[in-house]
């Protein structure tokens, strides 16, 4: 095994050991768990940084792969099997930053029980590592599940107002949305005559035995609603903000910023590439659906009043973006949303982070009950800027690369022109959301509440301790903005070649039909049944 | 040259850097640094002028990144156009560096105006410099965010707060339309290069569309501030001054300008004839507002306004040379009376009520002097700089559209009333308050900038005294200009309008002891009418507060109710009424359970021996 294996491989299974350690010796012991989840935060963090540098991003295959074929279920075609490409290894890095920081939130956090919450935030950052290393579609799906469960428990324990409420919604939803991706998968599996269920050998499968287009649609309907459950697709999203605004930080940071991009890496690499006539056939709702994250969540958005509830909410309305990629099915779309995944992961676990901050400091999270905190606590204003002119979007920040090239990818057809000019409303809401909560926070006077709150208290800008999780997110999001060769090249090179394998078998040009009102189109095709997908059916109907 | 022109870019942002990461507690060094930078900036786009082969273009491009068939290019496209506004903004730029040195002298943020004004100096040369639309909308949006954070300054006061975010949202509207174009060019043209849109255009007229100019003269209608979207640049005037002076008279709202010269060969003639129309208008309605103003700053912002309009207009009569001149002309005049305004500011204490001034001529004469050199070619008086510019597009709209002629020429007799008046009220008579009997004159660094933007205010019309390689784009359509007949009437019309505009100033305002508006008792409809700027802003407000936040909270209840309410509760719901009758079976009781035990025996019993016969 060279270094780079064993870095890869270490990268989950260091938490996950960390984890285990805490739990098994250190449950009493604070201060060693402490040090402990350091490592298992740091780890992942390194091994991020340096697998994303070392990775080609002119390699349309996988890097540092490692394969155990005997794993006892090789006769399902399973094998743990790691490796990195260029949609992964971004994604696998913005993981890393992104649990890191979270992690040094929750180590200075002043939660109850902290060794509990360490190492179960551990487990769930082995998971999330676990979800973009993983070449195995079965290993994919098997850590996201590692990294939802403890989200649950973390929910339901250390969470806010109504938490056991909102922990057995969550949970139920969540895991219907992975159910049903599940049963996508397996259709998948079953259908596929592939010696292995991991994503080359299923691409090269289908390269040679192509899928019906009645199957295609059908196992593509249950990825979409399946992975649109868990991505907050409209109108399933009403679980994310809830769960946000209700979940302890770090949670909130890992859950929005890295586990909910893992229904948009599931559509991007397998949904889109594998069942390219699925995806014409859904791309039309998948448009309209998308509209509904952006304009109707954005618009939820504005009205809110509650800081952390308004970052859900912009969340699930900027993965309308992502989705309205998906949905044009080209390979600039499909690359904008990655790319946009990548910063937003970035920016949306730095909202929440820094909530967490103002929170500690004016002692409430209703917008109307701050102000002018500005004076008081100049840093955190300015990390808040950064991160809300992330949000909406401002060039220099990574976000807008993202929204740029999925706003491009919908211009190239004269019948997406409509959602090109709906879905580019979206700038102005997020500009309103943004802004106002920058001024209702920052600017102007003092509330009466806020006085009261800060009486007798000292009240000091951020610390060292604060600003370093909080810079760890800024400067990858700064350069994703000034330097996006950084990934683009490697995004660029898989997305391509995975499309353009699919082109020369004679797809067609990978071109939408022209969009009819999804209303009228849904009488005619029923929603696919699971029932209804039987091997007997054979891989061509 | 490349190496050049990209440390001009990266100069300022490393200045901005350098303060963010070091200087944000020594506020001396962060503005020396920042005025050193402009000094810098001044010093490299000198080069970029003057240097070898100043009279050719110079383009260079690089692939930043690439997706699929998109590539994006960075590259630099330094034309003639770029060169009259690199200079407007580094050396405009300079001065009000340097007049902030004097200016926020004594603010508790210095370190984080300066650098704001770093970033704004990047952006904006990244705008000047840029050669093809994506990266014009990167820095577009770079101007709009330095734009908020410099707005934002006093970010106690709730005037700033609002300001700001005004100002970027409104400008978010334009951009919006701007992005819109941009991509609906990509893909007509396959390229967003402005020089290869240009042959392209050349080439395939058939390419461009009304809609498509249109969209992206949206850009422009934000950043200018015209017609519908002017709302934002009077209240923009909560920042400090110079930087009102900088961005939000002499440069940023010119970009605005910039960009439709940019992409002049992609204008139908229905587009130019739209936007020299209400580019006319602008420059009226504007002038009518600024005339019962009494924020000294207000009454510019309105005047910006009016002369924005001008040179849209000119724009829209296919002079773009003509508006290229008049934006010079006017950063020149512009930035001195708003560097003059701030320096009555700093000495009156932050009074900005100009019924609360009157006198200062005795007391600050250089600063009265230079805003009267500034009033005066504002109103196009005769041989200074604005007389040329202005009374060139005066002269082109009275031969090429009479239409808009008229409204032009009643916008300039508003425009040396409201300036006249604005000088009696400052400077005339006798002081009207404390705050103004106690001013003195400001010190060298804020009279400096003054003296020298006056010098080019007085002699800035004349083109021959600029090198070729800044005026060249505009040479052809100023002989245009100036080979076609009625120069005595416009001369005489010209005279008209500034002379009586000074008349009717000095009989409304020479004598002004009160604090109240004289118009007020003499023509109470046009003053009322004025002053409710034909209500834009309580409109604009009625929507945001009646409609747009109703409809929001709307959609959240609907929201509340169908999706979380029917949909998932209802959900939840309906298996928990299943799982109501399952629990029910379960009591827990002896009785219960035999009883169904012997349903079901009775049942089974009764299937088998009825059921199955059949």
């Amino acid at each position: 095994m060279s270094l780079q294996q064993i870095i890869l491989l270490g990268s989950i299974f260091i938490p996950a050991f960390s984890a285990i350690v805490i739990l098994l010796f250190f449950l009493n012991n604070e201060r060693r768990a402490k040090e402990i989840a350091y490592v298992a935060f740091i780890f992942p963090f390194a091994a991020g940084i340096i697998l994303f540098l070392n990775f080609d991003p002119l390699n349309d295959g996988y890097s540092h792969e490692i394969l155990f074929e005997r794993m006892g279920l090789h006769e399902l075609g399973i094998t743990f099997h790691l490796g990195l490409n260029g949609v992964s290894a971004p994604l696998f890095a913005m993981a890393g930053v992104v649990g890191m920081s979270a992690g040094i939130a929750a180590i200075h956090s002043n939660a109850d029980r902290k060794s509990l919450y360490l190492a179960l935030l551990s487990f769930m950052q082995s998971g999330l590592m676990g979800i973009f290393a993983s070449v195995d579609i079965f290993f994919y799906y098997l850590f996201h599940e590692f990294a939802l469960i403890p989200t649950f428990l973390m929910i339901g324990i250390w969470g806010g107002r109504d938490r056991r409420s909102i922990a057995l919604e969550i949970t139920i939803y969540l895991t219907l949305g992975a159910l049903i991706s599940l049963g996508g998968l397996v259709a998948l599996n079953v259908m596929v005559d592939s010696a292995k269920f991991d994503f080359p050998s299923l691409s090269n499968a289908i390269l040679s035995d192509g899928l019906g287009s009645s199957t295609q649609n059908k196992i593509f309907g249950l990825l979409l609603f399946g992975f649109g459950i868990l991505v907050a697709l409209f109108p399933f999203h009403t679980w994310a903000a809830r769960g946000y605004e209700c979940a302890p930080t770090s949670v909130s940071m890992l859950h929005a910023g890295v586990l909910k991009k893992f229904g948009l890496y599931g559509l991007i690499q397998i949904a889109l590439p594998l069942l390219p006539e699925g995806g014409q056939s859904w791309g039309a709702y998948i448009l309209w659906l998308a509209l509904g994250n952006v304009l109707f969540v954005g618009a939820v958005t504005i009205a809110q009043n509650n800081l952390k509830s308004m970052i859900g909410n912009g969340s699930v309305m900027h993965m309308g973006y992502c989705f309205l990629g998906l949905g044009v099915c080209s390979s600039l779309g499909a690359s904008g949303a990655i790319m946009l995944m990548c910063a937003h992961g970035l920016s949306v676990s730095l909202m929440f982070l820094l909530s967490h901050y103002i929170h500690l400091r004016s002692g409430s999270l209703e917008m109307n009950e701050m102000g002018g905190l500005g004076g008081q606590t100049p840093i955190l204003a300015c990390f808040f800027a950064a991160a809300t002119f992330a949000t909406i979007g401002l060039p220099g920040f990574g976000n807008f690369w993202g929204e740029f090239a999925i706003f491009l990818s919908l211009g190239a057809q004269e019948g997406h022109f409509v959602f090109l000019v709906l879905a580019a409303l979206g700038i102005i809401i997020s500009a309103i959301f943004g802004l106002r909560a920058m001024a209702r926070i920052f600017y102007g006077t003092k509330t009466d509440e806020m006085i009261a709150y800060q009486k007798n208290k000292k009240i000091s800008d951020l610390r060292s301790k604060e600003i370093l999780p909080a810079a760890v997110i800024l400067l990858p999001l700064l350069l994703l903005g000034l330097w996006p060769k950084m990934v683009s090249d490697g995004i660029d090179t898989n997305v391509s070649s995975q499309l353009s394998i699919l082109n020369e078998e004679g797809v067609g040009d990978y071109a939408l039909p022209p969009c009819c009102p999804p209303q009228v189109e849904l009488k005619k095709k029923a929603p696919p049944l699971m029932d209804s997908i039987k091997p007997e059916n054979g891989g061509n109907d | 040259m490349t190496q050049v022109s990209l440390s001009l870019l990266l100069l300022p942002l490393l200045s901005a850097l350098v303060t963010l990461l070091f200087l944000r507690k020594h506020g001396s060094i962060a503005s020396l640094l920042s005025v050193a930078s402009a000094g810098g900036i001044l010093a490299f786009s000198s080069y970029l002028i003057f240097g070898l082969n100043s009279l050719e273009d110079f383009t260079w491009t690089a692939t930043w990144f690439q997706l699929s068939d998109w590539e994006l290019q960075f590259g630099f496209l330094i034309d003639s156009p770029a060169k009259t506004l690199l200079f407007v903004v580094s050396f405009v730029g300079l001065l009000i560096h340097i007049f902030s040195l004097g200016y926020m002298s004594e603010d508790q943020s210095k370190a984080r105006y300066f650098g704001g004004l770093s970033i704004f100096m990047f952006s904006m040369l990244g705008i000047t410099m840029a050669d093809n639309l994506i990266m014009i909308f990167v820095f577009w949006e770079l101007v709009g965010f330095s734009s908020y954070l410099l707005i934002a300054h006093y970010f106690n006061t709730e005037e700033a707060k609002d300001a700001s975010k005004k100002a970027f949202i409104v400008n978010r509207v334009g951009d919006f339309g701007f992005l819109l174009g941009i991509i609906l060019t990509y893909w007509t043209f396959d390229t967003v290069n402005l020089q290869e849109l240009s042959s392209m255009a050349g080439v395939f007229p058939e390419f461009t569309s009304t809609t498509l100019c249109l969209l992206l003269a949206c850009g422009f209608i934000g950043k200018s501030a015209q017609f519908p979207l002017q709302v934002w640049l009077p209240d923009a005037m909560a920042g400090p001054t110079p930087v009102s002076a900088l961005i939000h008279a002499a440069t940023m709202v010119a970009a605005g300008i910039f960009l439709l010269i940019r992409i002049d060969f992609l204008f139908t003639p229905e587009a130019l004839q739209l936007i020299g129309l209400m580019g006319a208008v602008m420059g009226l309605y504007a002038g009518f507002c600024a005339l019962t103003q009494r924020d000294i700053k207000k009454v510019l912002a309105y005047s910006t306004l009016s002369q924005l309009g001008y040179m849209a207009a000119a724009f829209g009569l296919g002079l773009p040379g003509i508006a290229l001149f008049h934006l010079m002309t006017h950063a020149f005049f512009k930035a001195l009376m708003f560097l003059g305004s701030g320096s009555v500011i700093h000495a009156c204490h932050h009074e900005q009520d100009i019924f609360n001034y009157g006198g200062l001529r005795k007391k600050m004469p250089i600063t009265a002097y230079t805003f009267l050199i500034g009033v005066l070619a504002i109103s196009g008086v005769h041989f200074l700089s604005g007389y040329f510019s202005k009374d060139a597009i005066l002269l082109g709209a009275y031969n090429l559209n009479f239409v808009i002629f008229i409204i032009l020429y009643a916008g300039a007799i508003l425009t040396s009333i409201y300036m006249f008046r604005l000088y009696f009220l400052t400077f005339c008579g006798e002081p009207r308050s404390k705050a103004s009997s106690g001013a003195h004159e400001s010190n060298i660094f804020m009279t400096a900038p003054l003296l020298l933007l006056a010098l080019l205010s007085l002699v800035g019309g004349f083109h021959a005294i600029y090198p070729t390689a800044i005026v060249e784009y505009m040479i052809p359509d100023i002989v245009q200009v100036a080979e076609m007949p009625n120069h005595l009437w416009m001369n005489v019309l010209g005279a008209i309008a500034w002379v009586g505009g000074l008349l009717i100033a000095w009989r409304t305002y020479g004598s002004t002891s009160s604090s109240t508006d004289p118009l007020e008792n003499q023509l109470p409809i046009i003053f009322q009418l004025s002053r409710s700027k034909l209500f834009f802003d309580e409109v604009y407000n009625a929507y945001v507060q009646r409609i747009q936040d109703p409809f929001f909270r709307f959609i959240e209840i609907m929201e509340l109710l169908f999706i979380s309410g029917l949909m998932v509760r209802g959900t939840a719901g309906i298996a928990a009424l299943f799982s109501l009758l399952g629990k029910s079976f379960y009591s827990g009781k002896i009785h219960s359970y035999s009883f169904w035990f012997i349903i079901g025996t009775v049942g089974f019993l009764a299937y088998a021996i009825f059921g199955g016969g059949m």
